[in-house]
């Protein structure tokens, strides 16, 4: 691997704001309500929050994973909702749970580039609007009647090839690898065995997740970035749905293992489906201040890596993590917080885990020396995934905007990000707090 | 090409029936093949009890062979530690061998017995064995890593040594004649002092379904050949040219396509006569047809230069010599034009052609020979056929030691009874004796033939040179 240390840019991308929906479970209080709605809430809170004029934004750049088949590129579709000019432009993407951080240092590359000065950039997932899909079968089945002019003989030709009926039902949507079949909480069960990580320890993490987001709540540490949303009802949403503070490591203990009969993942240290959307405004840094903002942060550098699904899926954040460090000339020792999605419990002690290996370091990084032991006291400060959900798209911004308000309000420097993926995928990147 | 029996084995109703009913069928077990390409982890989540004797010196390669192929090692508990930076690395923590269950059976067993130095030490092996040989899965693999016996220092204490590591291969060959009805194979790995960085790769093909019918054999590894950098694990054959002599049908175009699978680009050989078939292979293959009759005096020149215009005068990676013929016939019946072609095509061709080649292969090279059961062990019928056959055996002796400098290896490959359309013509009743007189009751397939070229022609087999490595599935009788 080169060591991509990056020369100098003259333009430099910064982070001026972010705001989120609350996010809630599936097939709650957001279920009227699609990934395009749920992506312009944030925006246009994002909007509202900075008063940024309409015409400023010449671009969305959008992640999803479930996106609506009608209508893909969800960033137009939020700017055209939204009423903003018609000049701005929308892209959305794609890399599974990545999608979210994806968008932003998509965002960040095309102003670093030159591309534009002002972009919205975030994702958001609706698990409750993820579409029924019919079998192939019975779509290739029912061509003729839709696309030609069908006769008596091929509704009976037709109605033929649909038995047995088995085999025509809708398919449950399921998170499932497409190469190997297995669904994401047998591989992180799996990651579990094999990395040797306990049930103690995964509800333990759970309960800190839950326990230190409750206690951000409380701080009204996230009031800076969740904007609150009217529902279809006419009901107002303004705080997180997942979150429990009083759980326990005692009462995690009691739920049932669910991907494995004598497993360890249970629904409490497993990261429930959800809904919700998070967005960030990017701006050259020149932009920003002649604006007048005071920017966050900026993206000192970022990775994104694949490993073999069939073996630990999702282990990926373990080398996209040191890769993005080592861009910015950076070691885990001068990181001051770290945020990484929660999956699964399990999957972030398996990274961990091996951060501090100095033999997986050498296999896989070709390093002498382990990455470095992860200090729990700067990872996940304000919780994560498994305490406030996982709208799959909204997971990237909501990392980027909790970690770049954390450093401005702290004044601590430097935060690493980790992100693991479906498909094998992992993703990680630097934040540093942009001075005055 | 199918054998009726081992169809039959495959129905668990009919393998149930025949086995309550007492009849007395040999049912052999169909082998667990690889079709595709090499994984990267041939072992995933495969239960395998590893052991060794104190002095054991090779366990952590064994370690690493096992983690880095996906497999679950169950160890005796003072090979822990040496697993223990293995397990790290591949996320694979060894775990005590009484921790595997009651009823899990074993994807393998493997031994380290490299600390052996006196007979009374060979009574570990009965040890470690003993119980668990009932609880092989089918197709499972029992491997014993022993020290070659150039390893074992001269001296008077070293005779017994010898005897010792040498008891190991009559130990193998039995438990392979043992165990191969359930499909299982067993070998052993003899290691030279120096050639300890070669095991690893060796042990994840003969570990794995790509050594289907390699069985009941000592496997040898020297540091003979000049070592090459290091070697990926798949699709190592990437930017490397190939030779297959007789790739029109049969071993051969099994060959071709297995070299191909691991990125090889392919030269597929045959007679002009067969010119539809190797096109045909060649366009399947992205490779490259050659129509050459091995018998012309100009047939070097024409494989040099069809090779240096393929290459681009970059050279050749692989040469596989796999074209063969028979005229069998009892000695007092064959005519001198028979003996002759059989020599001719079988050894004096592969001599003349390598000849040719020799200066065009590239370095860490390989030569594969073709050589055959009937050569080791001799065949009514088949005097000049097995004559020019144990020729090859003595050729790749003598070229190995001399293209080791160049990082070239020279082997040879011995097939057993193999189905294809050579064996199809032999009577039914010869058939099925040499069947099911293998230890694994049936015959092998091309494929087990081309896997184990594949696997010599690839860069992990650097270990392996001068040698012949049977494909016969344990053949009653052999070497």
């Amino acid at each position: 691997m080169a060591k991509a240390s990056r020369e100098p840019q003259t333009r430099r991308a910064v982070i001026v704001a972010g705001a989120r929906t609350p996010f809630m479970k599936a097939f709650g209080d957001f279920v009227k309500l699609d990934t395009i709605a749920l992506g312009g809430a944030a925006v246009r809170g994002l909007l509202q929050k900075t008063g940024l004029r309409f015409d400023e934004v010449e671009s969305i750049v959008w992640g999803g994973v479930i996106l609506p088949s009608a209508s893909p590129n969800v960033a137009r579709e939020i700017a055209l909702d939204l009423g903003l000019d018609a000049g701005c432009e929308g892209m959305t993407v794609t890399r599974a749970c990545a999608s979210g951080l994806q968008a932003i240092t998509l965002a960040a590359a095309a102003i670093e580039r030159g591309e534009y000065d002002v972009a919205i950039a975030g994702g958001s997932d609706s698990t409750s609007n993820a579409e029924i899909k019919l079998p192939q079968k019975v779509v290739h089945a029912l061509a003729p009647l839709a696309l030609g002019k069908p006769t008596p003989a091929d509704y009976l030709g037709v109605l033929s090839q649909l038995m047995p009926l088995s085999e025509i039902l809708p398919q449950r949507p399921r998170i499932a690898e497409r190469t190997t079949g297995e669904v994401m909480g047998a591989a992180a069960e799996r990651m579990a065995r094999r990395n040797e990580i306990s049930r103690e320890a995964q509800d333990e993490l759970a309960a800190r997740s839950h326990h230190r987001a409750a206690a951000a709540i409380a701080a009204g540490r996230f009031e800076a970035e969740i904007v609150p949303v009217q529902t279809p009802s006419g009901k107002w949403v303004h705080a997180d749905g997942l979150v429990r503070a009083d759980t326990s490591v005692e009462k995690l203990a009691k739920l049932k293992p669910v991907f494995s009969r004598d497993g360890t993942l249970t629904a409490g240290n497993s990261s429930a489906l959800t809904d919700g959307a998070g967005a960030v405004l990017l701006m050259s840094e020149e932009k920003a201040r002649a604006l007048g903002y005071k920017p966050l942060a900026t993206i000192r550098s970022w990775s994104y890596v694949g490993v073999d699904p069939a073996d630990q899926l999702l282990i990926g954040p373990a080398l996209a993590m040191p890769r993005a460090l080592e861009r910015a000339g950076l070691r885990l020792a001068d990181v001051d917080l770290i945020d990484m999605h929660e999956a699964f419990a399990a999957q972030v002690l398996s990274v961990v885990k091996v951060l501090g290996s100095k033999a997986w370091s050498r296999a896989r990084l070709g390093r002498d020396e382990a990455v470095g032991d992860v200090d729990p006291e700067k990872l996940n400060v304000h919780g994560g995934s498994l305490a406030l959900g996982h709208p799959f798209g909204g997971t990237g911004a909501r990392m980027v905007t909790t970690m770049a308000n954390e450093l401005s309000r702290t004044g601590k420097r430097i935060a690493l990000l980790g992100i693991c993926a479906a498909g094998g995928l992992g993703a990680a990147a630097v934040l540093e707090r942009v001075e005055g | 090409m199918s054998d009726f029996l081992v169809d039959l084995g495959a129905n668990p109703t009919a393998r149930k029936l025949i086995k309550s009913l007492g009849l007395p069928l040999p049912l052999p077990q169909p082998l667990k093949r690889e079709r595709g390409a090499w994984k990267a982890r041939p072992l995933m989540d495969a239960k395998v009890a590893v052991g060794a004797t104190p002095g054991a010196e090779l366990s952590a390669a064994i370690a690493d062979a096992l983690s880095a192929a996906g497999a679950d090692p169950y160890v005796l508990e003072a090979l822990r530690p040496a697993f223990r930076e293995a397990g790290e690395t591949h996320g694979r923590p060894a775990k005590p061998l009484e921790a595997l269950g009651e009823t899990a059976k074993l994807a393998a067993v493997v031994f380290d017995a490299t600390g052996i130095a006196d007979v009374a030490g060979l009574h570990a092996v009965y040890e470690f064995f003993h119980p668990l040989v009932g609880r092989l899965a089918p197709c499972a693999r029992v491997l014993v890593i022993g020290r070659a016996e150039s390893a074992v220092s001269v001296g008077s204490a070293s005779a017994e040594a010898t005897a010792a590591q040498s008891a190991l291969e009559g130990f193998v060959r039995s438990v392979a004649k043992e165990i191969g009805r359930n499909g299982s194979t067993a070998n052993l790995i003899s290691v030279a002092r120096g050639a300890e960085d070669h095991l690893a790769p060796v042990i994840r093909f003969v570990a794995s379904p790509m050594s289907a019918f390699v069985t009941a054999q000592p496997i040898r590894l020297h540091d003979a050949a000049k070592r090459q950098g290091a070697a990926r694990l798949t699709r190592s054959l990437e930017g490397k040219l190939a030779l297959v002599t007789g790739a029109a049908r049969g071993i051969g175009e099994a060959t071709a396509r297995t070299l191909a699978r691991e990125g090889a680009r392919v030269i597929c050989l045959d007679r002009p006569g067969d010119e539809a078939a190797i096109s045909q292979l060649a366009r399947e293959l992205a490779g490259v047809p050659l129509l050459v009759d091995l018998g012309a005096p100009d047939a070097p020149a024409t494989i040099a230069e069809a090779v240096r215009a393929a290459s681009s005068g970059a050279g050749l990676d692989v040469v596989v010599h796999n074209a063969g013929i028979t005229r069998d016939k009892t000695l007092a019946r064959m005519k001198p034009e028979q003996w002759d072609s059989v020599l001719d095509v079988n050894l004096a061709a592969v001599v003349r052609v390598t000849a040719a080649l020799e200066p065009l292969l590239r370095e860490g090279g390989r030569v594969i020979c073709l050589s055959s059961i009937a050569g080791l062990a001799g065949n009514v019928g088949q005097s000049a056929y097995a004559a020019s056959k144990a020729g090859i055996v003595g050729w790749v002796r003598a070229t190995s030691a001399r293209l080791a400098p160049r990082g070239i290896t020279v082997n040879a490959i011995a097939p057993g009874f193999i189905e294809t359309r050579l064996t199809a013509a032999i009577p039914m009743a010869i058939r099925e004796v040499a069947r099911r007189l293998a230890a694994l009751g049936q015959g092998g397939q091309p494929e087990d033939v081309a896997q184990a070229i594949t696997f010599l022609a690839t860069p992990g087999a650097q270990g392996l040179t001068g040698s012949t490595l049977r494909v016969c599935g344990g053949a009653f009788v052999g070497a």
